[in-house]
This record gives structure tokens, sequence and C-alpha cells, in this order.
């Protein structure tokens, strides 16, 4: 185990490279004052403050070499300025990720745990009132845009709490501004704001991932395998929990991985929608305000996520297949 | 001409009608196994009846889908939940269609076990070995982990494990075919069953071990006294392995008896036609092979009459019209065959026993 898990360490580093220079070039060859110079150029004297523009962002300079100044920075863990507010992108990553962590985490967990065991189930009484109602909500929920739920998830947030007379929902924040409670107190505001942009996630994701958990298990349940622990006595439930679900669980596994990305294009616009001031907030802002290092930090922070993750899941996935930890 | 008497009711091996045997370890009567597919029914099984007694090998011989594979599954309650079964099998006189899971689980595996065809897919692939032969012990066991692990260790060193002791922790994918299908029939012997059963244990196996695999099988069989059915359809591993042979077509009995009698005088065309195909080391050069012509018929819709009759050279009207006759006594003690022309037992000599003389069937 010890060596798979080294083995794959060591790949993620010429991908964690890769993503650097991903994530750089996607930004830097943009052109980020292109408006700037279309209304300098048209007045006299424009050409030299163009110059002078180009100069100030370090555009003057070849691509090559930019990259390697922002790469030197970046070693150091300085990841350059918002041009917009003079403020480190470590400081607003910083102050952004545990905002979109709780978010992230918080439906990841959730869909996971609730897709496998409503995939499980499904599949152990396949064509059964319980498969059928989940299957028609998972396509349900699988087929709506992450905007269009939000937005409804938020309307109906709003309704119920003009019925109950009490905000039960907060649809707008991370958290209450100024709030001034105690541990638990904060702990339940922030409750209150996370259920329902969390919902908008784990309902979209927890659709798919018991589709996919339940067509693993069904596989599964027909294996040669199943029926051997059958005919050497195996009672049934141990069979399922023993037998098919631990097998059934490695697609699962490489799927949520996979997906993880996806999550994050979620998170982003629900972010939006719930005016949380997170990841997604921060990456909008840097993209209307062409902030390239805002840009080029949070596409690398990204990035980075989605490799660790991966890492994750090969890690789970090497503690529950010996097949692949000793290949 | 039509062979011998009717079959007696009893203590017929093999026999065709009456109450299950009570001295049977298994006793199988008037099974019939149905699937509903979307394109219709189809019949696997159409009315078998056998028995297998203490210690004996049993050899159920037919070609794919002639529903000898389905008929084991039915004892061991194995089926998928859209087969429908109905007639008897009984273990020991207790009655096992219609008996409930929980009770079923635990003869499984105990009483009656099974090795089946494909060790590459049969083991659980993250589940190590001896885990796997050690949960069999301990679903009918009240042994210790360690007590377990000691008794898979012992299974895997009897079944031919080099170094046993140390591959009890190995996965199945560091396991060869051959040494998964040894650690297979370690699991079929790990609670002393009483009957093993053997799903083609070695089709899916290279040619060079199918051998080594038999004698552990036959090994396995000694160690815990138990019976044998040996499900093939290779005549030849029939010919090494069995005491008595029962030969399956189109979800019906052909033919069965003690392996001398029905190789040395098949009586039933198929069964003929299947010695005649086997092929022989002291066979004279360019002599070919016989094949049965055709293929067998689409268990959706078998003809009305002998389904064997198409491909059949003595077939008649009536075998066009009606099913075989009920299984008839050809010799005693136990040779018995189902067919509306079978042949002369003294005339008919199976190409086996006499390969320079006339075809059986000719």
């Amino acid at each position: 185990m010890l060596a798979y898990a080294t083995r794959k360490l060591l790949i993620s580093i010429p991908v964690l490279f890769f993503a650097t220079l991903v994530a750089f070039l996607l930004v830097a060859t943009v052109d980020p004052i292109a408006e700037q110079r279309v209304f300098l150029l048209s007045q006299p004297g424009g050409a030299e403050q163009v110059a002078r523009l180009e100069a100030s962002l370090g555009l003057d300079k070849p691509l090559i070499e930019r990259y390697g100044t922002w790469l030197g920075d970046l070693a150091q863990g300085d990841m350059g300025a918002s041009t917009e507010n003079g403020r480190a992108v470590t400081t607003l990553l910083g102050e952004a990720i545990p905002v979109t962590m709780r978010l992230v985490v918080a439906a990841t967990v959730i869909s996971v745990v609730f897709g496998v065991a409503v995939g499980v189930i499904s599949a152990v009484r396949k064509y059964s009132v319980f498969d059928n109602v989940s299957t028609f909500f998972a396509f349900l929920f699988f087929a709506m845009p992450v905007f269009w739920l939000g937005a409804v998830l938020k309307d109906l947030g709003i309704r119920f709490n003009d019925w109950w007379g009490h905000r039960v929902f907060f649809t707008i924040g991370e958290q209450s501004p100024r709030l001034d409670a105690d541990f638990w107190g904060t702990w339940a505001d922030r409750a209150g704001h996370i259920i329902l942009p969390a919902l908008t996630l784990i309902l979209i994701q927890l659709a798919a991932t018991s589709r996919f958990q339940r067509s693993a298990m069904l596989d599964v349940l027909e294996s040669d395998y199943v029926r051997t622990a059958r005919a050497k006595g195996v009672p049934r439930r141990r069979v399922i929990t023993r037998h098919a679900l631990r097998n059934a669980l490695l697609p699962v596994v490489s799927y949520t991985g996979l997906t993880f990305g996806t999550l994050i294009g979620g998170t982003v616009v629900t972010e939006v929608v719930f005016n949380w001031q997170g990841m997604g907030r921060l990456f909008l802002d840097s993209l209307l305000d062409g902030d390239v290092a805002v840009s080029q930090g949070w596409l690398l922070a990204v990035g980075v996520s989605v490799i660790a993750v991966n890492l994750l899941t090969d890690l789970v996935y090497g503690l529950l297949d010996p097949r692949v930890r000793h290949g | 001409m039509s062979a011998g008497e009717p079959v007696p009711d009893k203590p017929m091996p093999g026999g065709a009608t009456g109450q299950p045997d009570s001295t049977a370890i298994l006793s199988v009567r008037d099974l019939r196994v149905d699937f509903e597919t979307d394109d219709g029914v189809v019949q696997a099984v159409r009315g078998v009846s056998w028995d297998v007694y203490e210690g004996e090998v049993l050899a159920i011989a037919g070609e794919s889908g002639s529903g000898k594979s389905v008929s084991v599954l039915a004892a061991m309650g194995l089926l998928p939940p859209d087969a429908r079964v109905s007639g008897s099998i009984s273990h020991r006189g207790r009655e096992l269609l219609g008996m409930p899971e929980k009770k079923l689980e635990r003869l499984r595996g105990s009483a009656m076990s099974m090795v089946f065809q494909d060790p590459m897919t049969s083991l659980n692939p993250v589940m190590s070995v001896g885990d796997q032969i050690a949960e069999g012990v301990r679903v009918h066991q009240k042994l210790k982990r360690h007590q377990a692990r000691e008794r898979a260790a012992e299974l895997l060193d009897l079944v031919g494990i080099a170094d046993a002791a140390r591959r009890v922790d190995a996965y199945p994918h560091e396991f060869s075919g051959g040494m998964r299908q040894r650690a297979m029939i370690a699991m079929a012997i790990a609670n002393d069953p009483d009957v093993l059963i053997a799903d083609e244990p070695t089709t899916a196996l290279d040619v060079t071990i199918q051998a080594q695999i038999l004698d552990v099988l036959e090994r396995a069989r000694q160690a815990v006294d138990s019976a044998l059915i040996l499900i093939t359809h290779d005549l030849g591993v029939v010919a090494r392995t069995a005491h008595r042979l029962f030969v399956m077509y189109a979800g019906r009995t052909a033919e069965t008896g003690m392996i001398d009698d029905v190789f040395e005088h098949p009586v039933h065309p198929y069964t003929a036609g299947l010695l005649a195909a086997i092929p022989r080391l002291d066979t004279p050069r360019g002599r070919r092979l016989i094949p049965i012509e055709g293929s067998p018929p689409s268990m959706l819709a078998p003809p009305p009459g002998c389904a064997f009759q198409p491909r059949c050279g003595r077939a008649s009207d009536l075998c066009t019209k009606y099913p075989p006759p009920p299984l008839t006594l050809v010799s005693p003690p136990a040779h018995l065959s189902a067919c509306h022309h079978p042949l002369d037992p003294q005339q008919s000599t199976s190409p086996l026993q006499n390969p320079n003389g006339e075809d059986s069937d000719a």
C-alpha cells in the first residue's frame, strides 16, 4: 500500500506542474487591457500610455519569462495581488476557500452517503416502489440545471419562512453579518445558511451517484462471486454488505473523484445564486474585473484541489481493491 | 424394438417415478424449471428425476442448455428469482423446494456445497482467499477467527496449494486459474458436506491442468467422504471419474446407468452419438470423428415430440408426434433410457470400446 501511495503521489507532481502551466496560460494569453488599448490608441500620445500600462503589468515581457516569474513567486508563496483592490491573492483565497469548503464537503459527504444507500436499496429491491420512486426523482433532479434548482429552492425557502412566520432558511450569504453569538449560536446560524445551497448541490449529485451505485450494485449482484458467497451459506445481509457492496463501491469512488470538478462548477453557480462570499463569487468578480492574478490563483487553487481529491480517491480505491494496490 | 420392462418403484438409482428416495442424499423427482423471459417461457428443465447416494460419483452430462446446471442450481436454491421451479428436491428426506431461505442457508455450504465453472470470476476479488474460506467455515461452525484461519490453511494444504500457511493471505488475483479452482474446492469441503456439486469444474481451465483438478476433486471428496455430482459435457472426464452417468438432452433424461453399462452398450441414439464423437488415442490414423449434426432445439419452443428427433438417424413419425416414453429399464441394475427407438444393447457397441468396429448408430 505504501508503494502504491508513493507512486500515486509521485505521479501527481508532473500533473501539478502542468496545472500551473494551464492556470497561467489560460489567463495570460488573454489581453487584460484590450478595451483600454483600443480607447488609448485612439487618443493622442496613447501609444506611450499603453506602453507604460503594459510595463506596469509586465505585459512587455515574453510569455515564458512572465510564467517563470509567476512560478518563482508562487514557490515563495506569493501569488501576486489583485489589480482591483491591491489585496494579496493568497489572502483572498484564504478567505474564500473555507467558505466554499463548507459547502463542497457537506454536499459531497451527504450526497455520497445517501447516494450509496439509495443505490444499494434500489438495486437489492429492483423494480420495487422505492426503486421506481427514487429513479423518478433521480432523473428529475439530474435533468435540472444547477442555477434553476438553486433559484427554485431559494424561492421555496422564502415562502416557507413567510408561512412559518419565522426565518428558518437563510437565502443570502454564508452567515449573518455582524453575528454576535456563542459557539453553538454561530453553528446554528451557519447551518441555517448552508441548508438550501447545499441541498441544491446534494440533490443533483445524489441523483447521479445513486444511479451509478444502483447499476454497479446490480452488476455485482449478478456476479459469480456473489453466487459463491450464497453457495457457502452466507446470510443474505452479509452477502450484500461484505461481498456485493464492497465491490460495487469501486466504480462509485472513481466517479466521485472524476465529478469533483463538475461539483466545483456547480458550486460557483450556487454561490452566486445564494450570494455567498466564497470561491464562486471571487472567480466571477475576477473575471468581470479582468483581474489577472486572482483568476490565475483561483484556477490554480481549484486545479490543486481536483488533483488532491483524485489522489484521495486513488488511495481509497487502493484500500478497497487489492488488485490495484499490488499492481 | 422396444427394450425392457417398466421401471420398478423402488429402489432404482436414477429412478424416474414415485416418491423421493429417502436412502438417497439428494433425491430429485419430476423437476421442472421455467424462466420467464421477454421472448416467452424458456423450459430449461422438463421433468427429470434422479438420486445421488452416499459416496458415489454421479455425472450429469449434456450439451450447453440441456438443463444440467439448472437442475443442480435448483437443488442449491441458487436460481434467479424469475425461475419457476416445480417437482421435488429432497435432501435426506427433507424437501428443499419451498424451504425458507434461512433454513436453506444453513444447508448450503455445509450439507451441500458447490464448485463452479469459472474460477477466475467465482472468487471475490477484494477478499483474501483465506478470508473467503474462513468465512464459509465460520458461517456454519462456532470457531474463533484464528481457528477458522488455521482451518483455511489446512484446507488449502489439502487441495495441494504449496506453502498454504503463507498463501492464506493471498488475494485471488495472485493465484493462477488452477490454484483458484483448488481454493474453490477447499471452500466447498470446508464443512464436511455430504454432497459436493461440481459444475463443469475443469471447463474454464487450461487443458494441462484439467486432470490435476479432477484428481484434487476426487481427493477432496474422499477426505470428507461425500457424494459428488459432476456436471460436464466431457465424456472423457466422465469415464475417468464417475460411477454412474446421467445423460440429459433438452431438459429431459436421455439415458442413465452405471458407467460401464452406458459406455459399452449405449441404447439412446444421442448417447451413442456422443460416444462416437470422442477422439481417442488408439483410433486409427485418418479415421474421422463422427459429429452429431445440427444443434439442440430452442427451449423457448421445444418440438412437441422427441427433442432429439431432428438430429436422429433413427427417428420416425412417432418421434415427431409424441414425446419419448418414460425411462425404461434396459438392463439391471440401473441402466435406463427414454427413446421410441432405442438401439439394441446386445448389438450396440460403443466406438469407445471398439474403435475399429462399426459405428454404433449405423
